[in-house]
């Protein structure tokens, strides 16, 4: 389960990179014009929102080994921005879109900076504690629009490209994940990314190397933020409503579950989960709670068996190592 | 002035409640350190089996002791089953994430069961009201503080004088040193986590009269009690039994004086206020977040 | 008078009733091997966690390499020149040999996301020197021919001298071994006797052990701590042979000098 490791040294990185890039603009295309159907690419255009925010987390629990259960705070904040944004103050959503991003930093910074001395079990509880009183907050405020929430957007498009047209709402969604995607993959490989690892694995062994647990960890939940944010702005365009739903722990929890089938250890493990995650229901058309209950034994057989998601699965096909190695 | 005294009955009440859920919770966590989020299951399933026993024909005060064996018994096979395999010994996140799946599995498997209404629990008491001092108080609700009284208390000297119940106190502080002191762990570790869902059964048997059994009934109690238990400090008993009076009381004010539909918040904003200035919680010791 | 790497004063540390440590001195010349031995429970580990601002102590003062520890956060004190190795040894178990020292190179490393982005000269300096200092490293500890195996396939011995070198990347002036050659055979500490004397240059080591030869065969100086206090301060000869260390290492815990059978 190695991360990628570049130095200067190693260009053939440099064009793997660029190949999976090209196969990546290859698929959206494949998608964008290979088929008619409104339904199918809106949801597309979903799936690559809710691969967002399952990224956003990972960028938690794959990358520092806590799990966020608050993060679909920010998720919940950047759907609910643009939309207060349009309806009660008529800015573009392009605006409440950049509102969502950086709200979500904020709130991210502060509740880093409070749950700074927790980890584990408790950093976990309590992130779970304030979607909860997120939540309230929203169902009982007048400008998030209390139960019922926001609806009726008046026009939810980023420059010219209107997004109620099911083709751009997946190309926009699907180009802005890539690019998200390349970013990330940059953080990854970075000293700053190389430290979150090292926190990952061992923090105590990545502190006696001075490196600042609490400060790491609170860089990359205010980085995480804006990118769950963007997820819950895209997925503005499939759902049309806002309810304080968006801000539900479950949220989270079927994010976790894209992510672990997936795998954390891969970059796009997460968006592979999050396909697998809004195609698979499709093709069940089961009762919401057969498919709850499925999905919900799959966790925990994934846990149990193959903690790694499907990059160890594949992993554990291949032959075994040679043991113990000697220098 | 009888509001006053009637909201502290209801905090007291509804800390009762709480605390059963609340020491089950702290127990597991302490001894075991899993993080048990399906606990609220095993507290739907405490009322559901009340529910099913009630169905036989039993009288209530055999349903209840009936239905704590039975969810104890899921319990094992739980234990056995998936704690055993997937959550000792591993990162922590392993058991956030299982016990999560674990409690929504619950309830989706409750609703295809027995559909996703409310089912209503009889107990001889919940027709009896007794009154004093210008008080209502329904005799379902004195119970609840009574059995909880008892429980706990017997648990607590249980805990304190017998064999086991130091073998307990051993294991949750120190599992490997209890090991080579020659104390059957996984018998401990089994018996803690009987314990502490059977309380959680027994919470669900108390208040099925009250609140009907209903799938999601879980959810909303296990939060609370989580609350109770951060507020107490994870692992700490004594802490979980202050906490939840501490937050029954501070509910039932804030519903009766401030309003109802902010009360969901008030725990979580209590125990971000007392994890500022103590991050280990009101009696939690220091660095359980760090292993 | 040589310069002090640590000069630590009347270090004293309790951790609710008991006390680890009751006033103890140490002071380690600089460019020296000093050893801080001592029986089970003496305090060694306490007061090496004291000396790397791991743990603050209750009283006294505690300078290494000039700065006051007791102020500083653990990672604070890494940064300025202070790496230790761990008693459990810690590596990076899911990376490769090489991966291990890159992310052991961060606090060496001064470049920002900027840096590496426009890929300024500060970022490619500290990715030659990188380079450059890994070669070194792997070289010295004996690690080039696994530099691509996972940290968690080696031999427990090539971990141990694998966390040498993490601590090495971060080029630390004073380097604290805690118990570098526990579980290890003659010829496994033998080697790494031979480690420890290729990377002092320059640098002041401080050893916590209480394997007999290692301490004889490497430290200038040692300190034997018994009960949380220093006992005496001399070269090892002379310390070993001292009356109150002789009664505590045999009418104690007895360690056993060899680990080989």
């Amino acid at each position: 389960m190695t991360r990628g490791f570049q130095t200067q040294a190693s260009g053939s990185g440099h064009y793997r990179n660029l190949a999976l890039v090209g196969l990546a603009g290859v698929l959206i295309a494949i998608v964008a014009l290979g088929t008619d159907n409104a339904f199918l690419l809106s949801l597309a255009g979903y799936t690559c929102g809710f691969a967002l925010f399952a990224l956003s987390v990972n960028m938690i629990l794959g990358g520092v080994g806590e799990v966020p259960l608050g993060q679909c705070v920010f998720f919940g904040v950047g759907a609910y921005v643009p939309a207060i944004a349009m309806s009660r103050w008529g800015l573009p959503f392009e605006v409440g879109v950049a509102m969502g991003m950086a709200a979500a930093a904020v709130l991210a910074f502060a509740i880093g900076w409070l749950t700074r001395g927790l980890t584990g079990a408790y950093f976990s509880i309590v992130t779970w504690g304030l979607t909860g009183v997120a939540m309230v907050v929203a169902l009982n405020l007048d400008i998030t629009g209390g139960p019922l929430g926001l609806f009726g957007f008046s026009r939810l498009a980023v420059g010219p490209f209107n997004l109620t047209d099911p083709r751009v709402y997946f190309l926009v969604a699907s180009i802005t994940l890539l690019v998200v995607l390349i970013f990330l993959a940059h953080v990854r490989t970075s000293r700053f990314g190389h430290a979150l690892e090292s926190i990952r694995q061992s923090p105590h062994l990545a502190q006696s190397l001075g490196i600042s647990v609490p400060l790491e960890k609170l860089k990359i939940l205010v980085l995480s933020a804006p990118v769950a944010a963007l997820g819950g702005a895209l997925v503005l365009p499939y759902t049309q409503i806002v309810t304080p739903e968006v801000l539900s722990v479950m949220r989270t929890v079927e994010a976790m579950l894209a992510v672990l089938i997936g795998g954390t250890a891969l970059l796009y493990g997460p968006v592979l989960g999050a396909v697998i995650f809004t195609v698979l229901p499709q093709m069940m058309d089961f009762d919401a709670n057969v498919k709850m209950l499925v999905f919900s034994l799959l966790v925990i057989f994934v846990m149990i068996v193959v903690p790694g998601g499907l990059h160890q699965a594949i992993g554990m096909l291949r032959p075994a190592r040679k043991s113990r190695v000697e220098a | 002035m009888e509001l006053l005294f009637q909201t502290v009955m209801n905090g007291l009440v509804l800390g009762s409640g709480y605390a059963l859920v609340a020491v089950g919770l702290t127990l597991i966590f302490g001894t075991l350190h899993i993080v048990n989020f399906a606990h609220g299951a095993f507290f739907a399933l405490g009322a559901y089996v009340s529910v099913q026993l009630q169905s036989f024909g039993l009288p209530y005060l055999v349903v209840l002791p009936l239905a704590v064996v039975v969810v104890a018994i899921i319990g094992v096979l739980i234990e056995v089953l998936v704690v055993r395999t997937a959550l000792y010994d591993r990162p922590e996140h392993g058991s956030i994430i299982v016990t999560f799946a674990l409690s929504q599995a619950v309830v989706a498997g409750l609703v295809l069961l027995v559909g996703p209404d409310p089912l209503p629990v009889r107990s001889m008491f919940s027709q009896i009201s007794l009154s004093a001092f210008g008080l209502f108080l329904s005799a379902q609700r004195l119970f609840i503080v009574v059995i909880t009284l008892l429980v706990l208390g017997i648990f607590g000297w249980w805990l304190k004088r017998s064999v086991r119940g130091q073998q307990l106190l051993a294991v949750s502080q120190n599992p490997r040193g209890a090991y080579y002191s020659g104390i059957n762990v996984p018998m401990i570790r089994m018996l803690s986590f009987l314990l502490g869902v059977s309380a959680a059964g027994l919470a669900g048997g108390l208040l099925a009269p009250i609140i009907s059994a209903s799938p999601t009934m879980g959810d909303a109690y296990v939060i609370v009690a989580f609350t109770v238990v951060i507020l107490g400090g994870l692992g700490s008993i004594s802490g979980a039994l202050v906490g939840a009076l501490i937050i029954g009381l501070a509910n039932a004010f804030f519903e009766t004086y401030v309003s109802v539909s902010w009360t969901p918040a008030l725990g979580w904003i209590l125990v971000i206020f007392v994890l500022l200035l103590r991050p280990e919680g009101l009696m939690g010791q220091k660095d359980l977040n760090r292993h | 008078m040589t310069a002090l790497a640590v000069n630590a004063e009347n270090v004293r540390k309790h951790y609710g009733g008991v006390t680890a440590l009751k006033g103890v001195d140490l002071k380690v010349p600089e460019g020296s091997i000093y050893g801080l031995i001592g029986p089970n429970g003496a305090g060694k580990s306490t007061m090496l966690d004291v000396l790397c601002g791991i743990v603050t102590p209750s009283g006294g003062c505690v300078d290494v390499l000039g700065m006051d520890v007791t102020r500083l956060s653990a990672a604070q004190v890494a940064r300025r020149g202070v790496g230790r190795t761990f008693q459990r040894t810690a590596t990076f178990g899911a990376s490769t040999v090489e991966e291990n020292l890159r992310m052991a190179s961060y606090g060496a490393m001064r470049h920002a996301v900027w840096d590496r982005i426009l890929r300024s000269p500060l970022y490619r300096a500290d990715i030659a020197s990188f380079v450059q200092r890994c070669e070194e490293v792997l070289e010295i500890c004996g690690l080039a021919s696994v530099r691509h195996e996972k940290a968690s396939s080696l031999a427990y011995g090539t971990q141990r001298k694998l966390a040498v070198a993490i601590m090495l990347m971060n080029e630390p002036r004073i380097i604290f071994l805690d118990e570098p050659v526990a579980g290890m055979n003659n010829s496994e500490t033998g080697e790494f006797v031979k480690l420890v004397r290729s990377i002092v240059k320059g640098r002041t080591v401080v050893i916590v052990e209480h394997d007999m030869a290692a301490i004889s065969a490497l430290c200038d100086e040692v300190l034997v701590m018994v009960d949380g206090r220093g006992v005496v301060n001399d070269a090892p000869e002379r310390a070993l042979r001292h009356p109150e260390v002789v009664s505590a290492y045999l009418g104690g815990d007895d360690e056993g000098v060899d680990d080989a059978a």
